[in-house]
């Protein structure tokens, strides 16, 4: 294979482009889905694919074909070529790429067991036990659970001289119970909304225990028939885990994206409140905010060898005591602002090019307890598993709902609350947060579904998170 | 493009190979061509070609499924396999009657050859004179042009043999100014449907108007929708409820709604893959003709769309719609029926009230009801004795889409083709509605 990589490199020097990068990719995947006792879905899916990416008169082109042959490997880097002489007649002039970039190696996400030595009997027959727990509890009128297991095999070579291979397994699993009734219907996820996903093996489903989780689920979807709506007003919020984890995705993940700030992303995703000025400039949280984006700390979904330039996995502080220091940056895009770049290009598929996408972007945790925190609260809410989630073109106004909520009064957990919804403005969110819990509430969890780009592309990410507090924040915004 | 009889050819080699006693095979292929523009510049640009397999293998009633594009003889038989592995690991599903029948043909031409043939000259052509006409007023536009072709065929055991090539062409125009921001979109199957000029017309001066933008107080407040927002409301409503699994499962807006009059008599709302007027695609990816589905009748609630499988749990035929390979079944060839007013008489009809472009992030708050999220974006604007008098900034919502729906006071005379990425259609009006829950405002 590494011959196709070599032609689509020379071909592109000879028709005069001035870097070339190719990617070949091979996925296989292993999808398990159970919906009300019945087995919806058990799929293996395989792709296979080479890109190439050229600069060719200060523009780019990218061509890609599933085809893996000598013939369409010239053809689409011709084509590449091709596409790139087009784009002059629109550009915005020479582009900087700033220094090359020759990595070498090989890297493969360690796993404690390959998830696929394992049968496929013993993985549907856990999401059948799992089914059958969540079905015997009275009141339940839907249930699924879903397994996803993934390798991506992947060698990534440009014409600085880097050559690069990697393999990178990803597994996940959820489950989700549905009741109805009383003219009401509320639903209860585990581990999250949709499912857990990270950068390792089979040990990560049975960490999960989606079987002994099932009943409690199941029972706290029913308890939400007849749960308290949740009040409207401006109180203390406590977001848990799961929910904070959505929370940094979109309101600090995509908001530090460059290309987005930029205006990459103008007429899709949009931009960002986060222009240039303000780095190391803008407070973005309060003191207890530190936000870090790394692509090393397994098992976060964002965690690989290298991102699609070649730039080696790396940490990056984004936000220390509360104070905007990173972005998430392209070889291209860093260099506008005189700084190399930070390994966040990631493409979701040899067919797409690559795309500023974080990577594992985490609040650090701070030193209380779930408990303690609790217990200092005098007065407030805990929201926790998202439920919706919407913000604006530039990450300033969100608003989010979460499947469950319990009241807390003089410190302690009360009743609990359905429909449950907070709203806010990003930089003032964050600068309300007054505390963050300690390590052994922190948590790495795993977005695949993170949509991007034209054409689009789902990317893979992870946020690292544990309760956090924040003051005055509107909630209970229904109609 | 591989073109009918190579489409045919290969998969009528690849069912030969399975062993299963039932096998269809769902082919889709794509040649796309991608142009992206941002600060007035192609800073994207690219092409990709495509073909899937899709492998449905059945032994009783046990259905295992793969997919692969490796389209050596290899790695077809390799995939046949693993679905016919996948088959024989599952439990028995009592419900499931197996692959559907032949069901007559379905043929639509939407096939044009320039837009088969478009080149990124071409599109990049077309970029340049709309960033040229953002120019002219000092506004950023970015945006993105798209051409390409679409193969879907299938084949099963059963003898189905269906077989389908569209074109498709897409313009999205986005245009900044220092506090505003204008948006349009067009789409079809013919590249030159598409007034490229009229498109850049209208996004200059959705951001030209839009200057310094005031806000307002949230609340309720009647709205003129373009069809831009309008898309988004049959959009949600499909995904989150026109399809018979979620209705079956008791998560459709549509549970307990089933014949009620839950909407304004105004509203009338099908589903029909076989008109060119909408982005036709004739057969479902069980090689079902896609019928008709007439789903809201003047304001009543009728019926969801089928796909094989929950038509089966209910006595009933397939309409044709389960649009992916996995999945429940979809609506996602939609029309809604026109009415009599122009755009300027829903504004002149308005009072008091904000005439809003499109929604933007809009998800599901709660099922019942289909109550959404969302900002508006791109051209917002305020509404004052029937007249549009100065833009404000973005607005937060929280609003059930049922609700809005009943509360419909006016329909467009003009509806527009809103041709979505992923092949999902909406052929709507404007609307005027007597009241919209604005929830929030952003800085």
């Amino acid at each position: 294979m590494d011959d196709f990589l070599s032609r689509a490199l020379d071909l592109a020097a000879v028709k005069g482009a001035s870097y070339c990068d190719v990617r070949l990719v091979e996925t296989n995947q292993e999808r398990f889905v159970v919906r009300t006792g019945v087995v919806d879905t058990l799929s293996n899916d395989e792709s296979l694919g080479v890109g190439v990416r050229v600069l060719v008169n200060g523009s780019w082109g990218f061509a890609s074909t599933n085809i893996v042959t000598a013939a369409e490997v010239d053809r689409v880097t011709d084509l590449a070529v091709e596409i790139a002489k087009a784009s002059a007649q629109a550009s915005s002039g020479p582009i900087s790429l700033g220094a090359a970039v020759k990595s070498q190696g090989v890297y493969t996400t360690p796993v404690q067991v390959n998830p696929f030595t394992v049968s496929s009997e013993e993985k549907l027959g856990l999401l059948l036990v799992a089914d059958e727990r969540m079905g015997s509890v009275k009141g339940i009128s839907a249930r699924t659970g879903n397994l996803i297991f993934s390798s991506e095999r992947k060698t990534f070579a440009n014409s600085e001289g880097a050559h690069v291979e990697q393999t990178i397994y990803e597994t996940g699993g959820g489950i989700m119970a549905t009741a109805r009734g009383s003219g009401e219907v509320q639903r209860r996820s585990y581990p999250q909304s949709m499912r857990q996903q990270g950068c390792a093996g089979w040990e990560f489903v049975e960490n999960m225990d989606l079987a002994g989780n099932a009943e409690r689920t199941a029972t706290e979807a029913v308890a939400l028939l007849s749960a308290d709506q949740c009040p409207s007003g401006t109180t203390t919020l406590i977001v848990g885990a799961s929910q904070l984890g959505l929370q940094i995705h979109e309101s600090c993940g995509h908001a530090i994206e460059l290309d987005r700030v930029l205006g990459s992303e103008a007429a899709y995703a949009g931009t960002s409140f986060l222009t240039t000025e303000k780095l190391h400039n803008f407070q973005y949280g309060s003191e207890h905010v530190n936000i870090t984006a790394d692509s090393i700390r397994l098992p976060g979904l964002g965690s690989y060898g290298w991102d699609d330039e070649g730039i080696p996995a790396q940490s990056t502080p984004v936000v220390e005591r509360g104070r905007f220091v990173g972005y998430l940056m392209s070889r291209e895009t860093a260099s506008g602002l005189d700084l190399p770049s930070n390994g966040s290009m990631r493409a979701a598929s040899w067919n797409r090019i690559p795309l500023i996408r974080m990577n594992n972007v985490s609040l650090e945790p701070g030193n209380w307890t779930l408990n303690d925190l609790i217990a200092d609260t005098d007065d407030g809410i805990l929201m926790e598993m998202n439920r919706s989630w919407s913000i604006d073109d530039r990450r300033f106004n969100f608003q989010f709902g979460t499947e469950t909520g319990y009241e807390i009064k003089k410190g302690k957990v009360g009743n609990l609350l359905k429909n449950c919804t907070y709203t806010g403005i990003t930089p003032e969110f964050w600068n309300s947060c007054d505390a963050v819990c300690n390590e052994e509430h922190w948590t790495m969890w795993g977005i695949p579904n993170c949509g991007k780009g034209q054409p689009g592309q789902l990317g893979h990410t992870g946020h690292g998170s544990a309760p956090a507090r924040f003051r005055n924040v509107q909630v209970g915004v229904m109609t | 493009m591989m073109g009918h009889e190579a489409v045919l050819a290969l998969l009528e080699k690849a069912l030969s190979y399975s062993k299963a006693q039932e096998t269809d095979i769902y082919l889709n292929a794509q040649d796309l061509g991608l142009s992206r523009f941002a600060g007035s510049a192609i800073h994207q640009n690219v092409a990709h070609s495509n073909i899937v397999l899709n492998i449905r293998s059945v032994t009783g009633k046990r259905l295992g499924r793969a997919t692969t594009n490796d389209l050596s003889d290899s790695g077809i038989r390799k995939a046949i396999e693993a679905a016919h592995q996948n088959a024989l690991l599952m439990p028995e599903d009592p419900a499931f009657e197996g692959l559907p029948k032949p069901d007559g043909a379905a043929r639509v031409y939407s096939f044009d050859e320039a837009t088969a043939q478009c080149n990124p000259e071409v599109r990049a052509s077309i970029v340049r004179g709309v960033c040229l006409q953002g120019k002219e007023h000092d506004l950023n536009v970015s945006g993105a042009c798209r051409t390409g072709v679409q193969e879907t065929a299938v084949v099963s055991s059963h003898g189905v043999r269906a077989y389908h090539a569209g074109t498709f062409a897409g313009l999205i125009i986005n245009t900044m100014s220092a506090s505003s921001a204008g948006w349009a979109k067009g789409g079809s199957w013919r590249l030159s449907d598409i007034d490229t000029e009229a498109l850049g017309r209208e996004a200059v001066s959705k951001a030209v108007d839009g200057q310094e933008p005031v806000a307002i107080e949230p609340g309720r407040y009647p709205v003129v929708l373009d069809t831009y927002a309008v898309d988004d409301i049959l959009e949600a409503l499909s995904l989150y409820g026109m399809g018979a699994q979620a209705v079956q499962e008791g998560r459709s807006w549509m549970n307990d709604l089933i014949g009620q009059p839950a909407m304004s008599p105004s509203i009338t709302v099908w589903d029909d893959g076989s008109d060119s007027h909408g982005w036709p695609v004739p057969f479902d990816a069980e090689g079902i003709p896609r019928r008709r589905v007439d789903i809201i009748t003047q304001g009543v609630v009728n019926t969801p769309v089928h796909n094989s499988y929950t038509a089966g749990k209910e006595g009933t035929v397939s309409t044709g719609h389960q649009s992916y390979f996995t999945g429940g079944p979809i609506a996602s060839n939609l029309f809604m029926q026109e009415g009599v007013s122009s755009l300027q008489d829903l504004i002149s009809s308005t009072e008091r009230g904000v005439y809003i472009t499109r929604f933007f992030y809009t998800r599901l708050a709660h099922s019942k009801g289909c109550v959404m999220t969302g900002m508006t974006r791109d051209g917002t604007f305020m509404i004052e004795n029937g007249q549009i008098t100065h833009p404000v900034k973005d607005l937060r919502f929280t609003q059930s889409y049922v609700e809005a729906m009943a509360d419909v006071e006016h329909v467009g005379s003009e509806s527009k083709l809103v041709l979505n990425e992923v092949g999902f259609a909406t052929r709507v009006p404007a609307l005027k509605l007597s009241s919209f829950n604005f929830t929030g405002v952003t800085v």
